[in-house]
């Protein structure tokens, strides 16, 4: 029997689904694609549903969406606890321990991620308008977020947060001094996050470069490499600098159209 | 002998096309669909199809996204387009930029305008985007065509479109002596755009939606000021308050609380947004630009 693989996760679905049952993308909508090649992350329809592991997550609401997650026992998912925005009572929380708490006081990231256990429901949204992009990751896969992105990930996913390396990027980058990397182990796991405005994503050749604005930036495969360029422009006398990511390839890029202009003096 | 091509007008930017396509190539305003008009007159902008393409000169624009659109362009090496920093999203590392010089930038730091607009020459591509949810317009322009928009409202233009600013000429105050204060219902400044050479394509970002106008010579129309997106050249306006009929005659209502209109005069189109910030209505006008009261 054929079966329709997703153009957003690949993921193979049965022939009579509309969504698929592991991103929750339409299947029976085209992929838009810009002419140079950046791809709109899927629109998710009102009341989506799709599943990881036993539980199910349903996607509420399109302008700024709700993930309501029913968790199956056994089944946990981790998030920033100013996320949370309703849970039954009978939901156990519990705290992970992300290391480093002088370095993320520093880097302005939260001390405490929260865990929250099956069986039960939670709902958990951001503060501004947005997409959720749910990004399903496969065994041994490494994905670097901007800070304050991301909106859930499942019990699978590694949790752990890296420094931008270069002062450059620290100081003129935009984006923070450290991202959140998620990386799965033997099991895949599955990824929320929460971008401002509209989403897109384009994925990189080897050596092929894209110029991002830094408050653009939103996630990346850990094989693309990301560095601060610096651009100069002269009026008259006057000398400004104009600070832009450059992204090499391999690997995706996601960005988000809604964003903080950083870094130009 | 050969066959006359079909044109067809686009209600929403009057510009010639040939009509073929789903949406119009020089607005990406929907060319199957029936103009919006409310029993008042004022003409609905339909959002930017998804994937819509414009066409400028030997380059093309793509509009996509629904709450911050995105606009990519495919810049062909003759062509040119400028805005502000900030708006830059991404680009090709084959896209020229430059710093484009604006005068008067004392005046334009008093007003918390951008020093300097970035220009961008092809080939390749680059996308913009706004900062806040809304509505991506473009409003194509004819040769010689002139329009005014209201500050902070500018994404980009092509460069044969000239770029002023001047004083929008709208303003009272409140108080007298040391404590006098300014309002500016409008901003200090106005945008001011020319196709000068050619026909251009300008794009703005509104937020919430936005509704179109065309007034007669003489008409009026009274909006909330900080809703007015554009206008014609052609369209006069000056503020007018309105005084709300107090219980008693010495009552507070006959002299501080009012109602801030704009009032726009034709002929030409404006247009508006559904969005606007809530107007500053306590304190008794103490002087200002040209206004009109009514008391009732």
């Amino acid at each position: 029997m054929d079966r329709i693989e997703c153009q957003w996760c690949k993921a193979q679905n049965e022939p009579a689904r509309t969504s698929c049952q592991t991103c929750g993308a339409p299947l029976d909508k085209k992929n838009l694609v810009s002419d140079s090649g950046w791809a709109e992350a899927p629109r998710l329809r009102d009341m989506t549903e799709f599943r990881f592991s036993n539980s199910t997550c349903q996607i509420e609401g399109e302008i700024v969406p709700v993930a309501e997650l029913a968790l199956a026992p056994g089944d946990a998912v981790f998030f920033e606890h100013h996320v949370m925005l309703w849970k039954e009572p009978q939901v156990p929380m519990s705290a992970m321990n992300t290391g480093g708490g002088m370095k993320r006081t520093i880097g302005g990231m939260p001390h405490v991620i929260s865990l929250a256990h099956g069986p039960g429901r939670i709902a958990l949204s951001r503060d501004a308008t947005g997409e959720v992009v749910v990004l399903p990751l496969h065994p041994g896969h490494e994905l670097d977020v901007r800070e304050h992105a991301f909106l859930a990930g499942t019990h699978s996913i590694s949790y752990s947060f890296v420094r931008i390396k270069g002062l450059a990027n620290v100081l003129h980058g935009g984006s923070g001094m450290y991202m959140d990397r998620f990386i799965t182990n033997r099991e895949p796991g599955l990824l929320l996050l929460h971008g401002y405005g509209n989403v897109f994503q384009k994925t990189l050749q080897p050596g092929e470069k894209v110029m991002v604005e830094p408050g653009g930036f939103l996630y990346k495969d850990s094989s693309v490499t990301m560095n601060t360029f610096q651009q100069n422009l002269r009026t008259g006398m006057f000398r400004h600098g104009m600070y832009l990511a450059e992204m090499t390839g391999p690997g995706r890029v996601g960005i988000q159209s809604m964003y903080v202009h950083h870094g130009s003096e | 002998m050969s066959t006359p091509q079909a044109s067809y007008i686009c209600p929403y930017c009057r510009m010639e096309s040939e009509g073929t396509t789903t949406t119009c190539l020089r607005c990406g305003a929907p060319v199957d669909v029936r103009i919006r008009v409310s029993n008042s007159g004022w003409a609905e902008q339909p959002a930017i199809r998804d994937m819509a393409r414009l066409r400028f000169n030997r380059s093309t624009c793509q509009v996509s996204g629904a709450y911050v659109p995105v606009a990519e362009f495919n810049m062909h090496a003759e062509d040119s387009v400028y805005f502000s920093h900030h708006v830059l999203l991404h680009t090709e590392p084959s896209v020229q930029l430059d710093a484009l010089k604006m005068a008067g930038g004392w005046n334009r730091r008093l007003a918390g305008m951008p020093l300097m607009m970035l220009r961008a020459s092809g080939p390749g591509h680059l996308a913009i985007s706004a900062d806040h949810p809304g509505e991506t317009l473009a409003v194509p322009m004819h040769q010689n065509q002139a329009i005014d928009v209201v500050e902070h409202k500018f994404l980009v233009a092509t460069t044969n479109i000239n770029y002023m600013w001047e004083r929008s000429g709208v303003w009272f105050t409140t108080g007298s002596g040391d404590d006098t204060e300014y309002h500016y219902p409008l901003g200090q400044m106005m945008d001011r755009f020319t196709a000068v050479d050619s026909h251009g394509l300008l794009l703005l970002h509104a937020p919430g939606n936005t509704f179109i106008r065309d007034l007669q010579p003489g008409q009026h129309i009274m909006i909330q000021p900080s809703s007015l997106i554009w206008k014609d050249r052609t369209v006069g306006m000056h503020l007018h308050f309105e005084y709300p009929r107090g219980q008693y005659w010495f009552s507070s209502a006959r002299w501080q609380a009012k109602s801030v209109w704009l009032t726009l005069t034709g002929p030409g189109r404006v247009a508006i947004q559904s969005v606007f910030e809530r107007p500053e209505t306590v304190g008794s006008v103490s002087g200002g630009s040209y206004r009109t009261t009514q008391y009732w």
